[in-house]
C-alpha cells in the first residue's frame, strides 16, 4: 500500500478561529496532521507553578514520583497530567453512621422544595378555578349526554336492546379487567421514577414503607377507571337502576383486584400469570361480545331476569373483593422484594410517555412501548430471508407479521364489530364503527411502515423509492384487512332483524371500501411526522400552540370519516370510490412536500448554473 | 466521484459551511477534521442528502444527490447517526434483508461474512433495543459492508468502539479504498485518519454573521 498524501484540501477555505481560542490545527500548519488530545507542555508548565505546600504531599514528591514511562499512558501515547492538588481521603465507617428512615428522607425533600414554588398562591387559585370549572362544565355535559342517551335506549325493546342490556356488562367487566392486567404488567404496577431509584431505592431505608403508598395509587387508580368505564357502557346499553350501580360497582372492584394480582406476581418477580390471565379476559370478553350478536341475530336465546343480573353483579364484586384483598395482602408483604431495575423501568415508561401525551404524539408513545415490548423480550429466532429486491422488504414484513402471532388474529377478531353494530340497530354507521375497528387493529402490522418513514436514515440504506418502499410495507396489512373484509361481509348485506337490508352488489362494495379505509388510517397515522415545535405557532384561545397539535389526535380517524362519509351520507358509492383513490395516490405514492421542493430547488440551480455557463 | 461546489449551510446567524468545495475520486479516501461543532457532520449530512445545503451542489457519479433519489442510495453507503432500527428484527435479519433489497448474489454469505468480521455472530439472533452502544455501532458499521457501494460516507465511524474495534475498522476502511471505494469520513481518531485517509480537510469555528451578534 501506498504511503498517503496528506494535503489540505485546494478548493477549502478554512474558517478563521475565534480570537482566544487555541489553535485546533496544530504547529504543523493546516491539514497537515491532527492536533494532540492533551496538552502536557501547559500541563508541565502549570504544575511548576504550584506552590511547595502542594508538592509535599502529593505524588510530586522525588521519592514518590515514578518515572514517565511507569506513568499510565493516554492512546495518544502521552502521559496522564498529574492532578494538580493533593488527593485527600475522608473515610466512615458503617459503624459511625445511623440510617434515616422513610419519613427522615421523604421529609427531607419535602423542605428541600419548600419555598421554590413557580408559582403565586394568586395564580395558583386562579388555575384550579379554571380546572374545577372546565371539569365541570364539560362534566355536566357529558353526564346530560350519557343520561338522554340512557333514557333513549331503555325505551328500546327489540331482541338486539336486551342481549346488549344483558351482556354488554358482562363484556365489559372482562375486557376491563384484561386492559388493567395489560396496563399494570406494563407499567409495573408498582413504579418509581430513575430518580427515585437512584437517590432514594438505593439508600439503606425499608424499601416497602416507600412503595406502598405506590401500590395504594396503582390500585385507586384501577378502581377509579374501571367503575368509571363500567358506568358510561351499563347506561350507554339502556340498564338502569340498582344495575348500573351493580355493574359499576363490580368493574371498578375486578379492575382493582387484577391490578393487585399483577402486583402480587411483581413483588415475586414474574410477569407471566398477568400477561396470561390479561390475554384470558380479552378472550372472555370477545366471547360475550359474540355471545351478543348470536342473541341479537335470533341464532340463539337467553333471559335473565333483573334480580338475577344483580346477583350476578353482586357474586362478581365479591370475588373481585376477594382477589384485591388477598393479593393486596401479598404484595404489600412482599414490596421489598422488588428489583429496582423492574421499578424504575414503569417509571422511565411513564416518563417517555408522558412527554409523548403532552405532545400529543400518538405514534411516539406506540414506538416507546413496541420497543419496550422489543426489549423485554430480547431474543428471536432469526431466519433468512428470501426474494430479492422489493420483493425481499415484503417478504421480510410478512415475516415480521408472523412473529407477532396475536397481530393478525386480532384485526380479523374485530371483523366481530359490523356485526355487533348491526345487531344493536346501528346499521347505519356500520362502515365507519367497521372501519374505526380495522384501522386500529392494523397499527401492529404497519411497525415496518413506521421505521422506515420516522427518519430517513433506515430508508437511505434501501435502493427504493419512498412509494416503493411505502407499497412494500402496506402489503401484509393490505391483505389482511381484505380477508376482514371477507370475514365481515355478510355484516354489511345485513342479519337477524335486518337481513337482506343491503343488494349484495353493495355490500361487497361497502365492505371493500370500509376495509380500505381502515387501511389508510392505519397508514395515515403511522406515516404522520411528529408536531413540529420549531414552526411558528398559532395563536388560539388557548394560548400559542403549533398548527400540527390540533390535527395530531385525529389523525387516521380523518382518513376513515372521508371514505366512509358519503356511504354514512347516503351518497353514491361511486364519490367514496375517488376519495379512496386520491387518499391511495397521496398516501402510498411515497408523495413528500419536502422530497418535491428539495427537487424543484435541484431543478432551480441546474438552471441558473446553465445559465451561467451561456452568459460565459 | 463525489463533487461538491461553493456549499454553505447555516443555521440562524451561524454559519456552519461556506464556500465549501470538494472533489473525491474513486480509490481516495477524505477525512474531515476539526473541532466539536466545526461543520463536519453536516458538511456529511449535506453529502448524503440527509440535510438540505443553503448554496452549492452535490454530484455522485455526475448525479445530483437527492435523499429520495433510488440512485443516490444506491451509490452512496452512509454510516451517520440517525440510521434507525427494526425493533422486532434480529441483528442478522437487518443485515439480510439490506444484502436481499440491493440483490447482493449469494446474500448469504456475505452476511455470514460481514457479521463474522464486526464480531456480532453470538449476538445474531439479538433485537436491537438489547445491544450495546458499540455493538449498535458496528450493526451500523455492517450495514455499510453487505451491500455494493461507490462512495461511503462515514461519520465518526469510530465512536463507541473499543480499541481493538477502531484497528479492525482502520484497516477495513483502508482496504475499501484500496480497492477503488471512495470514502469520506468525519473523525477524531489519529490512527484512523492516518491508516485511511489520502487527504485530511480540516474544518474550522462556526462563525456569527456579521450585525447577528446580540
Amino acid at each position: 500500500m501506498s504511503e498517503p498524501d496528506r494535503t489540505s484540501e485546494p478548493g477549502r477555505t478554512a474558517e478563521p478561529t475565534r480570537a482566544g481560542e487555541p489553535d485546533p490545527i496544530g504547529p504543523d500548519g493546516p491539514g497537515r496532521s491532527l492536533p494532540p488530545a492533551v496538552t502536557p507542555k501547559g500541563a508541565r508548565k502549570k504544575r511548576k507553578k504550584e506552590p511547595k505546600a502542594a508538592s509535599t504531599s502529593g505524588p510530586a514528591t522525588p521519592a514518590a514520583a515514578e518515572s514517565l514511562s511507569e506513568r499510565p499512558m493516554l492512546r495518544t501515547g502521552q502521559p496522564l497530567p498529574r492532578p494538580a492538588h493533593p488527593v485527600r481521603v475522608t473515610t466512615v465507617t458503617a459503624e459511625e453512621c445511623e440510617p434515616a428512615d422513610h419519613r427522615e428522607l421523604l421529609g427531607l425533600m419535602r423542605d428541600w422544595r419548600k419555598g421554590r414554588a413557580t408559582k403565586k398562591l394568586g395564580e395558583v387559585i386562579s388555575d384550579a378555578y379554571v380546572v374545577v370549572f372546565g371539569v365541570l362544565l364539560v362534566g355536566a355535559m357529558a353526564v346530560n349526554v350519557v343520561l338522554q342517551a340512557q333514557t333513549t335506549v331503555s325505551q328500546c325493546a327489540t331482541v338486539a336492546c336486551t342481549s346488549a342490556r344483558l351482556f354488554l356488562p358482562w363484556a365489559t367487566v372482562a375486557l376491563v379487567a384484561g386492559l388493567a392486567l395489560s396496563m399494570a404488567r406494563l407499567f409495573g404496577p408498582v413504579l418509581a421514577s430513575a430518580a427515585e431509584g437512584t437517590w432514594l431505592m438505593s439508600a439503606p431505608v425499608g424499601r416497602a414503607r416507600l412503595l406502598r403508598p405506590r401500590l395504594v395509587s396503582a390500585l385507586l387508580i384501577a378502581l377509579l377507571g374501571g367503575a368509571l368505564v363500567g358506568i358510561l357502557v351499563t347506561l350507554l346499553s339502556g340498564t338502569a337502576g340498582r344495575e348500573v350501580a351493580a355493574w359499576t360497582i363490580a368493574t371498578g372492584l375486578s379492575a382493582a383486584a387484577v391490578v393487585a394480582w399483577a402486583a402480587a406476581w411483581q413483588t415475586a418477580g414474574r410477569s407471566g400469570p398477568a400477561r396470561w390471565s390479561a390475554r384470558l379476559f380479552a378472550l372472555l370478553g370477545l366471547a360475550v361480545l359474540v355471545l351478543v350478536v348470536a342473541l341479537a341475530a335470533g341464532w340463539t336465546t337467553f333471559t335473565l331476569p333483573g334480580v338475577a343480573r344483580i346477583e350476578i353483579a353482586a357474586a362478581v364484586a365479591a370475588g373481585a373483593v376477594l382477589l384485591l384483598v388477598v393479593c393486596a395482602v401479598v404484595a404489600g408483604r412482599r414490596l421489598d422484594r422488588i428489583e429496582r431495575l423492574r421499578l424504575t423501568s414503569g417509571g422511565s415508561l411513564v416518563s417517555g410517555l408522558s412527554g409523548a401525551f403532552y405532545a400529543l404524539d400518538l405514534g411516539l408513545i406506540h414506538d416507546i412501548v413496541v420497543e419496550r415490548r422489543a426489549r423485554e423480550k430480547g431474543h428471536v429466532r432469526a431466519m433468512r430471508g428470501s426474494g430479492e429486491a422489493v420483493r425481499a422488504l415484503v417478504l421480510r414484513e410478512v415475516q415480521r407479521a408472523l412473529r407477532s402471532p396475536a397481530a393478525v388474529p386480532t384485526v380479523l377478531l374485530t371483523a366481530v364489530v359490523p356485526y355487533a353494530a348491526d345487531a344493536l340497530g346501528l346499521a347505519t354507521v356500520v362502515p365507519f364503527l367497521g372501519a374505526l375497528a380495522v384501522f386500529v387493529s392494523l397499527i401492529p402490522l404497519t411497525g415496518g411502515l413506521r421505521v422506515l418513514t420516522r427518519n430517513s436514515g433506515l430508508a437511505r440504506t434501501l435502493p427504493f423509492t419512498n412509494g416503493q418502499i411505502r407499497r412494500a410495507t402496506v402489503v401484509v396489512p393490505a391483505v389482511v384487512a381484505l380477508v376482514w373484509a371477507i370475514a365481515s361481509a355478510p355484516a354489511f348485506v345485513g342479519f337477524g332483524e335486518s337481513a337482506g337490508s343491503r343488494p349484495v352488489l353493495e355490500a361487497v362494495q361497502v365492505t371493500l371500501l370500509t376495509a380500505f379505509a381502515g387501511l389508510m388510517g392505519a397508514v395515515r397515522w403511522t406515516t404522520a411526522k411528529p408536531v413540529n415545535w420549531g414552526a411558528p405557532m398559532a395563536s388560539t384561545p388557548a394560548g400559542a400552540i403549533p398548527p400540527g397539535m390540533i390535527t395530531a389526535p385525529i389523525r387516521g380517524i380523518d382518513m376513515v370519516l372521508l371514505i366512509t362519509a358519503p356511504i354514512l351520507l347516503n351518497l353514491p358509492l361511486v364519490v367514496s370510490f375517488v376519495i379512496a383513490a386520491i387518499v391511495a395516490v397521496v398516501l402510498l405514492g411515497g408523495f413528500s412536500s419536502e422530497g418535491l421542493q428539495a427537487t424543484r430547488e435541484q431543478q432551480q440551480k441546474e438552471l441558473e448554473r446553465q445559465r451561467a455557463a451561456r452568459r460565459r | 466521484m463525489l463533487k461538491v461546489s461553493g456549499l454553505r449551510r447555516a443555521y440562524g446567524p451561524v454559519t456552519i459551511v461556506r464556500d465549501f468545495d470538494l472533489e473525491v475520486r474513486a480509490g481516495e479516501a477524505v477525512a474531515l477534521t476539526g473541532r466539536n461543532g466545526s461543520g463536519k457532520s453536516t458538511v456529511l449530512r449535506c453529502l448524503v442528502g440527509a440535510d438540505k445545503a443553503d448554496e452549492g451542489t452535490v454530484e455522485v457519479n455526475g448525479h445530483p444527490v437527492l435523499e429520495t433519489s433510488v440512485q443516490s442510495r444506491r451509490d452512496i453507503a452512509t454510516v451517520i447517526d440517525d440510521l434507525d432500527f427494526f425493533p422486532d428484527l434480529s441483528v442478522v435479519e437487518h443485515l439480510d434483508l439490506l444484502a436481499r433489497a440491493h440483490g447482493v448474489p449469494d446474500a448469504d454469505a456475505l452476511v455470514d461474512e460481514v457479521l463474522e468480521e464486526v464480531q456480532l455472530v453470538p449476538q445474531s439472533g439479538q433485537l436491537p433495543g438489547t445491544l450495546s452502544s458499540g455493538q449498535r455501532r458496528r450493526l451500523g458499521l455492517a450495514t455499510a459492508f453487505v451491500r455494493p457501494r461507490d462512495l461511503l460516507v462515514m461519520d465518526e465511524p469510530e465512536a463507541r468502539l473499543d480499541v481493538e474495534g477502531v484497528a479492525w475498522l482502520a484497516n477495513r476502511l483502508r482496504a475499501e479504498r484500496e480497492q477503488g471505494l471512495a470514502i469520506v469520513f468525519a473523525s477524531h481518531e489519529p490512527s484512523l485518519v492516518d491508516t485511511v485517509a489520502t487527504r485530511v480537510v480540516e474544518l474550522g469555528a462556526p462563525r456569527q454573521t456579521e450585525g447577528a451578534r446580540g
